[in-house]
């Protein structure tokens, strides 16, 4: 079946360049770019995967999200990919390790710009973990 | 100052504060005058001068405590002490109160005059020097956010859609077509990653490093640096050779910036090896410090170079063009180890190799 995800980043040009790679890569992709369609789209629709960025607006809104997600029982599970090109930012807190702060239980965190290979690998794996997780709760 | 000067003149003498209002008037400025130290401070609180001459002897409230109260309500207004029983002790009390200077009386309209100006021109230079570092202090607060932002968002969008294209077109591209590809790819990210080393030197807040000081040993931010350094190593078929003993002593210190001083002088050491040598990283005991020595066979610092190294965005007459070096990298690393109490040294050949030597005090329980 066709994974269905959603991308919330506000910068439109940069959304084309991830959405190219995935609709190549035969995800459906749906796009928001701002916090508030975002939020909407996930209460209507049902995603496989959340791409999400983290500045955007007027500051770290994505963060917000992030913390909406984690107390929503529904959305809790849903596996998140944040795209930010704020790691630097990050990273320097927490240098040489591969976690970084969780935003929220289930996610990763890549930098942009995000090379095609490993962006599918990284999709993938969140969903096919995420899948495994449900199954064996089940 | 861009509006008329305020000088408030407090002195319990009408004739004093009458012939001083007549040797400035025609200049522009804004006169005020209290006959009492009470009066003189209520105005002070109200009018907010630039300058104000206090006589120290009056009745009432003295002039020292004038002087006191007035570096409360605003340490930067410019006080000059006016009296008739000048004497030196007085002075050197006033001054300590904060006075900037003293005239003693009787004196003349230019003397007057002249007081009156330098010390106008000392409100002007507090001021401007107030504005100047309030500016400095924004400008790097804020400087990481407009450079995340303003920067690297739009090269990112560029290279995001850089990649897409060469996914999109994997089998169409012929081989010159792909290394064209290439290259911009390369250079793009080249520039995302000097943007990310600014930012990294200007994000360090110093001040704050001490705050998460602990006692750690040393063996723990030398392999998270190896560690985060490794992929550049391989990159150059550079071999880091690590020899920490794990009997060694704790030090106090943080290991994160530490880790990030490491990562940042062993990559330096990486970048100007040549392709194949080694890079060897020792520790020893000496006296009461640790002796963290990174030493390469590469390129070497010339000898006028060296004095340099570690200011910010030096980065030295010989430093090849091949090395996508950044000088800052070592100004921070410079001002973590000092943080930490140590103290860094290089030594180098030019041709033959560089040595970091950095020395940070062993913990005494």
């Amino acid at each position: 079946m066709t994974k269905r995800l959603l991308m919330i980043d506000d910068d439109p040009d940069f959304v084309s360049g991830i959405k190219a790679i995935l609709d190549a890569a035969n995800f459906e992709v749906d796009v928001a770019y701002n916090p508030k369609d975002g939020l909407n789209a996930l209460q209507s629709k049902q995603y496989d995967l959340l791409l999400l960025d983290i500045m955007m607006g007027r500051g770290a809104e994505g963060v917000m999200i992030a913390r909406k997600l984690r107390k929503d029982a529904k959305l809790r599970e849903m596996p998140v990919l944040i795209i930010t090109g704020m790691r630097e930012q990050i990273a320097f807190l927490f240098p040489g390790e591969p976690i970084h702060p969780r935003f929220v239980e289930v996610d990763e965190l890549v930098e942009k710009p995000v090379e095609p290979k490993m962006l599918i690998e990284k999709v993938n794996n969140l969903i096919q973990t995420a899948e495994a997780r449900k199954a064996g709760k089940k | 100052m861009e509006s008329k000067p305020k000088i408030l003149i407090i002195d319990d003498e009408e004739v004093v504060l009458d012939s001083c209002t007549q040797i400035l008037r025609g200049g522009n400025y804004d006169i005020s005058t209290a006959s009492n130290g009470t009066l003189g401070l209520k105005l002070a609180q109200d009018i907010q001068p630039d300058l104000v001459f206090v006589d120290l002897k009056m009745p009432g409230i003295s002039g020292f405590e004038v002087l006191e109260k007035i570096s409360e309500i605003d340490p930067n207004i410019v006080m000059i002490v006016i009296t008739g029983y000048a004497t030196v002790s007085s002075a050197v009390d006033a001054m300590k109160k904060g006075a900037y200077d003293f005239l003693p009386k009787p004196f003349t309209p230019d003397e007057f005059r002249l007081i009156t100006q330098r010390g106008l021109e000392r409100r002007k230079l507090t001021l401007e020097t107030i504005a100047l570092r309030r500016e400095k202090e924004l400008l790097r607060e804020q400087f990481a956010s407009i450079v995340s932002h303003e920067l690297k968002a739009p090269l990112g969008a560029v290279q995001q859609n850089l990649f897409a294209l060469e996914f999109e077109l994997a089998n169409v591209l012929n081989k010159a077509q792909k290394e064209k590809m290439e290259r911009i790819k390369v250079r793009i990210g080249e520039l995302l990653q000097m943007i990310n080393s600014w930012l990294r030197a200007i994000s360090v807040d110093i001040s704050k490093l001490k705050e998460n000081f602990e006692q750690i040993f040393i063996a723990d931010p030398i392999s998270r640096a190896i560690e985060n350094i490794e992929s550049l190593a391989v990159r150059k078929n550079i071999e880091v050779i690590s020899s920490v003993s794990a009997s060694l002593p704790s030090i106090i210190g943080d290991n994160i910036s530490l880790s990030e001083a490491f990562i940042n002088i062993i990559g330096n050491a990486i970048k100007y090896s040549h392709d194949g040598s080694k890079v060897t990283m020792q520790v020893e005991e000496k006296e009461n410090n640790l002796l963290i020595s990174i030493k390469d066979t590469g390129i070497g610092v010339s000898e006028e170079d060296i004095p340099h190294i570690f200011d910010g965005f030096y980065r030295g007459k010989s430093g090849q063009a091949a090395a996508s070096g950044h000088g800052i990298g070592l100004a921070v690393s410079r001002q973590i180890i000092e943080a930490h109490n140590g103290s860094i040294s290089v030594e180098s050949e030019l041709g033959k190799g560089t040595t970091f030597v950095i020395s940070l005090p062993i913990f005494k329980a």
